[in-house]
C-alpha cells in the first residue's frame, strides 16, 4: 500500500475535521499523519492528510470528501511532484561528554538544529522530508531517544502556479 | 429587524415556501411552538413518533418534489429521528430536520436531554448545522434548503439551542447562500454528450437504466422521448419505478434482485446500455458483475461525482443534471434519423415482454401466491394517479414486481436503507402532499406494528391513507430466506396471533376490515375509500408465500431462481 497525501482546502469551522475524518473512519482507513492550519485566504483552512491505501480506495474517498459542502478544494498531491516537509523535535540521551559532540556532529550533518541542552540530554529540531527524518530518528535511536514528536507532514506543489 | 430566533426560523421556512411541518415538540422548543401557534402560513401535524416525522416529511418531498420539514426535541426527539433521516438519505429525498438543542452554555454537560445530535447525525445527513448565534439564523435556514434541494438531494439537520431561539437579534432576512466550495448545478460535458450520442445512435442492441435520480429531476418526459426515438427499451431501479409507465411498450419494468426475468436478460444482453440517476446498487446489478453489461458500453449519467465508477466500471461517464444531459441528447440525436422499428433487438425484447406478460396477466396461475394476486389486483383497482407507498420486505417486493406504477412520484419505497415501518408514515407524508390522491401504503404485519401509532396523526388531523397488511404472521422476507438458504429452520420469524390489526385499527378510530380473499379486495378497498376514514385492511395471505423469481445471494442477474413459472424464456 502506498502513502498517499491530501491537501484540502476546508472553510475554518467546528465540526469540518470530523466530518472529513468521518469519511476515512467508514472506510475503515487509518490516518498515518494531519496537519491543519490556516492558510493565504482568510475564513480557510489547509489540511494535509497522510493516507495509506490502495489508489481504488482513495479515488473513492477523495470524491467523497470533495462532496463535502465545506470543502473548497481537494488536491492529491502524491500525483504531482510535492515538497513535503515534517518537523521533529527529539529529546536524545547523551551519556558522557563524547556522546553529546558525536550527536552534535551528526546533527549538523542532517541539518538539525539543538534548540536545548542538559547535562545527559540535547532536544534536537528537524525540518526535513519525512523519510529522511526517518533516517535521522533512526540513528539516534542508539544514544536513546528519550522522547520524539512530530508534526506529521505538511505539503505543497512545486512550481508557482497554484493548485488546479 | 429586530426578531426573536424563533421567529426568524418561521420567517425563513415561509421565505422558502414550506406549507407543512411534521413534528413533536419538548422543553427545548417551547420557543419555536409559540411562534408556530399562531402561524397560519405553515400547517404543522402532530406525530406521535419522531421517526414517523422524518418519515412522513420523506414521502411528502418524495410525492410534491419540494422539500419535506421534520421538527424533534433535543435528546430523544433528536436520536429518534435519526432512521428516517437516514432512509431519506439514502434515497437522495430532499429533509430539512429543525431539532431543539439544550442552551449554548450546557452543551457537552450531559444536561437533561441532551445529546449531541450535531455530531450523531453528520455521517447521515448531507449537511448539518450547529447554530451558535441568533443573527446566523437567516443564513443557515436559507442554505438548509437550498442545500437539501439541489445537487443529489439528500437531508440537512439544523440542531437550534433553547437560547438560540429565545435570542432576539437584528437581522437582514432572506439572505443569499454563499459556498465556497459547494457548486451543485454541473452541466454535462459536451465533448462527453457527442460521444454517448455516436454510441447510442450506432447500438444494435440499446438499453436504457432508469433510477431514482430520472424522477428527482423530472426527466420522465425526456426519457420516454429518447426511448422511443431510439426505440431502446428501458429498465428501471426499485428507486425508478415509475420514471417510465409500466404499460409503456418499451418498458420492460424493475431489473435486479427482485426484478423482471426479461429485465434482466435485456441487460445482459444489450450491446449500450444508458444508466441514468442510479448508483448500481447491489440489489440492482446482482453480485456476479460479469454478468451485468458484458458486451455493452456503458454509459453513466449522474448528478454525483462520487457515484462515477464506484460500484460499477464505466466507459464514459457523464457528470450533471439528468435532464439536461438528456435534452442535450436528444438535440444532437435530432440530427440523426430515429430508429427503424423492426430490428432484431426490438422482437426479442417484445418476445420476451409478451412472454412475460401473459404469464403476469394469468390469474390464478400455477404457483401464483395470493400476495401476486392481491398485488395484481390493486393495480387493477387503483387509478393511474393513485399513490402507492410500500413497507420493507416480501410486500415491497411483490409491489415492486407486480405493481404497474403509470407516473413518476406514485411509486414511494424505502430502497436504500431498507427501513421497516417506512411505508405508513411516507403514506401520511404523500397524502399530505397530494391529498386529492388515494394513497395505500403496501405493508407487511411486521413493518406495520413498528409504526402504527400514527394511526392517531391521521384520524386527529382526516389524513386518509389506506393501510393495506399482506398479513402472514412472518418476518417474511427472512423468513424466505430461512426457507430457501437456511433449512427451513424459522429462526425468530414467526410473529404469533396478536395483535388483531381490524380491532387495532378500530380502537384509533379508522375504518377496518378482514380481507380473505382476493376477490374481496374491490369491495373491501371501495368502502375503505368512501368511509372517508383512515383505512386498515387485514388481508390475509398465504402464510409461506414467496417473492419469486430472485437472484440468490452471491448470484447474477441472469442466474435468477424460481423461474419455473417464467417457462416462456
Amino acid at each position: 500500500m502506498q502513502t498517499h497525501i491530501i491537501s484540502l482546502l476546508v472553510e475554518d469551522h467546528p465540526g469540518v475535521l470530523t466530518r472529513m475524518s468521518g469519511m476515512f473512519t467508514q472506510r475503515g482507513i487509518n490516518i498515518t499523519s494531519l496537519t491543519v492550519s490556516p492558510c493565504e485566504k482568510e475564513g480557510l483552512s489547509r489540511m494535509t492528510v497522510a493516507i495509506k491505501g490502495s489508489e481504488s480506495e482513495l479515488e473513492k474517498v477523495r470524491k467523497q470528501i470533495s462532496n463535502l459542502i465545506e470543502v473548497v478544494k481537494v488536491v492529491d498531491l502524491s500525483e504531482r511532484e510535492a515538497i513535503v516537509r515534517d518537523l521533529c523535535l527529539m529529546k536524545v540521551h547523551v551519556k558522557d561528554s563524547e556522546a553529546r559532540s558525536e550527536v552534535m556532529q551528526l546533527a549538523e550533518s542532517y541539518g538539525a538544529k539543538i534548540v536545548d541542552a542538559v547535562l545527559d540530554a540535547v532536544t534536537l529540531e528537524l525540518t526535513e522530508e519525512p523519510e529522511r527524518i526517518d533516517r535521522f530518528v533512526d540513528l539516534m535511536r542508539h544514544f536513546g531517544v528519550k522522547q520524539l514528536f512530530r508534526t506529521g507532514v505538511t505539503a505543497i506543489g512545486i512550481g508557482g502556479g497554484l493548485e488546479r | 429587524m429586530k426578531l426573536s430566533g424563533a421567529e426568524i426560523v418561521v420567517e425563513e421556512l415561509k421565505t422558502e415556501g414550506v406549507e407543512v411541518a411534521f413534528g413533536i415538540p419538548g422543553g427545548v422548543l417551547l420557543d419555536l411552538y409559540d411562534v408556530l401557534y399562531k402561524e397560519e402560513a405553515i400547517r404543522h401535524i402532530l406525530m406521535r413518533h419522531e421517526q414517523c416525522a422524518a418519515h412522513a416529511a420523506d414521502g411528502y418531498a418524495r410525492v410534491s418534489g419540494k422539500a419535506g420539514v421534520c421538527i424533534a426535541t433535543s435528546g430523544p426527539g433528536a436520536t429518534n429521528l435519526v432512521t428516517g433521516l437516514t432512509n431519506a438519505n439514502m434515497d437522495s429525498s430532499a429533509v430539512v430536520a429543525l431539532t431543539g438543542q439544550v442552551p449554548t452554555s450546557v452543551i457537552g454537560t450531559n444536561a437533561f436531554q441532551e445529546a449531541s445530535t450535531f455530531t450523531i447525525t453528520m455521517p447521515i445527513t448531507k449537511h448539518n448545522f450547529l447554530v451558535k448565534r441568533t443573527e446566523d439564523l437567516p443564513k443557515v435556514i436559507h442554505n438548509a434548503f437550498y442545500i437539501a434541494n439541489t445537487g443529489r438531494k439528500g437531508v440537512v439537520l439544523v440542531d437550534l439551542p433553547k437560547d438560540i431561539l429565545a435570542g432576539v437579534a437584528d437581522v437582514d432576512l432572506h439572505p443569499k447562500e454563499t459556498f465556497a466550495g459547494y457548486k451543485p448545478n454541473i452541466k454535462p460535458n459536451q465533448v462527453q454528450i457527442k460521444r454517448v450520442v455516436e454510441i447510442l445512435a450506432r447500438a444494435e442492441r440499446p438499453l436504457i437504466l432508469a433510477g431514482g435520480g430520472v424522477i428527482s429531476a423530472d426527466a420522465t418526459t425526456e426519457l420516454q422521448r429518447l426511448a422511443e426515438f431510439l426505440a431502446a427499451p428501458v429498465v428501471t431501479t426499485l428507486m425508478g419505478k415509475g420514471a417510465i409507465p409500466e404499460n409503456h411498450p418499451f418498458c420492460l419494468g424493475m431489473a435486479g434482485m427482485h426484478g423482471q426475468v426479461y429485465a434482466n436478460r435485456a441487460i445482459n444482453e444489450c450491446d449500450a446500455l444508458l444508466a441514468l440517476g442510479t448508483r448500481f446498487s447491489d440489489r440492482t446489478t446482482g453480485w456476479q458483475l460479469d454478468q451485468f453489461a458484458p458486451d455493452a458500453t456503458l454509459i453513466h449519467v449522474d448528478i454525483d461525482t462520487a457515484e462515477i465508477n464506484k460500484n460499477m466500471p464505466v466507459d464514459i461517464p457523464i457528470v450533471g443534471d439528468v435532464k439536461l444531459a438528456l435534452l442535450e441528447i436528444l438535440k444532437l440525436l435530432a440530427k440523426k434519423s430515429a430508429k427503424k422499428s423492426g430490428s432484431e433487438w426490438e422482437k426479442r425484447i417484445k418476445k420476451m415482454h409478451e412472454a412475460c406478460d401473459s404469464c403476469v396477466e394469468e390469474i390464478p396461475r400455477e404457483g401464483a401466491s395470493v400476495s401476486d394476486i392481491l398485488i395484481k389486483e390493486l393495480s387493477k383497482i387503483l387509478d393511474d394517479d393513485a399513490i402507492v407507498t410500500t413497507e420493507v420486505g416480501q410486500c415491497q417486493m411483490f409491489a415492486a414486481h407486480y405493481y404497474m406504477t403509470r407516473k413518476p412520484r406514485t411509486f414511494i419505497s424505502s430502497g436504500g436503507l431498507g427501513t421497516m415501518g417506512f411505508g405508513f408514515p411516507a403514506a401520511i407524508g404523500a397524502k399530505v402532499a397530494a391529498p386529492d390522491k388515494k394513497v395505500v401504503d403496501i405493508a407487511g404485519d411486521g413493518s406495520f406494528l413498528m409504526t402504527c401509532q400514527d394511526l392517531a396523526t391521521c384520524v386527529e388531523n382526516d389524513i386518509q391513507v389506506v393501510v393495506c397488511i399482506f398479513d402472514n404472521r412472518y418476518l417474511g422476507m427472512v423468513r424466505q430466506w430461512q426457507e430457501l438458504f437456511y433449512e427451513k429452520k424459522y429462526a425468530q420469524t414467526g410473529l404469533g396471533i396478536t395483535p388483531d390489526f381490524v380491532k387495532l385499527a378500530e380502537a384509533f378510530g379508522c375504518y377496518a376490515e378482514r380481507v380473505e380473499k382476493p376477490e374481496e379486495l374491490k369491495d373491501a378497498l371501495n368502502s375503505a375509500f368512501e368511509s372517508g376514514k383512515p383505512a386498515v385492511l387485514d388481508m390475509i395471505v398465504g402464510k409461506e408465500d414467496k417473492v419469486l423469481p430472485m437472484i440468490p445471494p452471491g448470484g447474477g442477474i441472469i442466474g435468477m431462481i424460481g423461474t419455473e413459472r417464467c417457462k416462456h424464456i
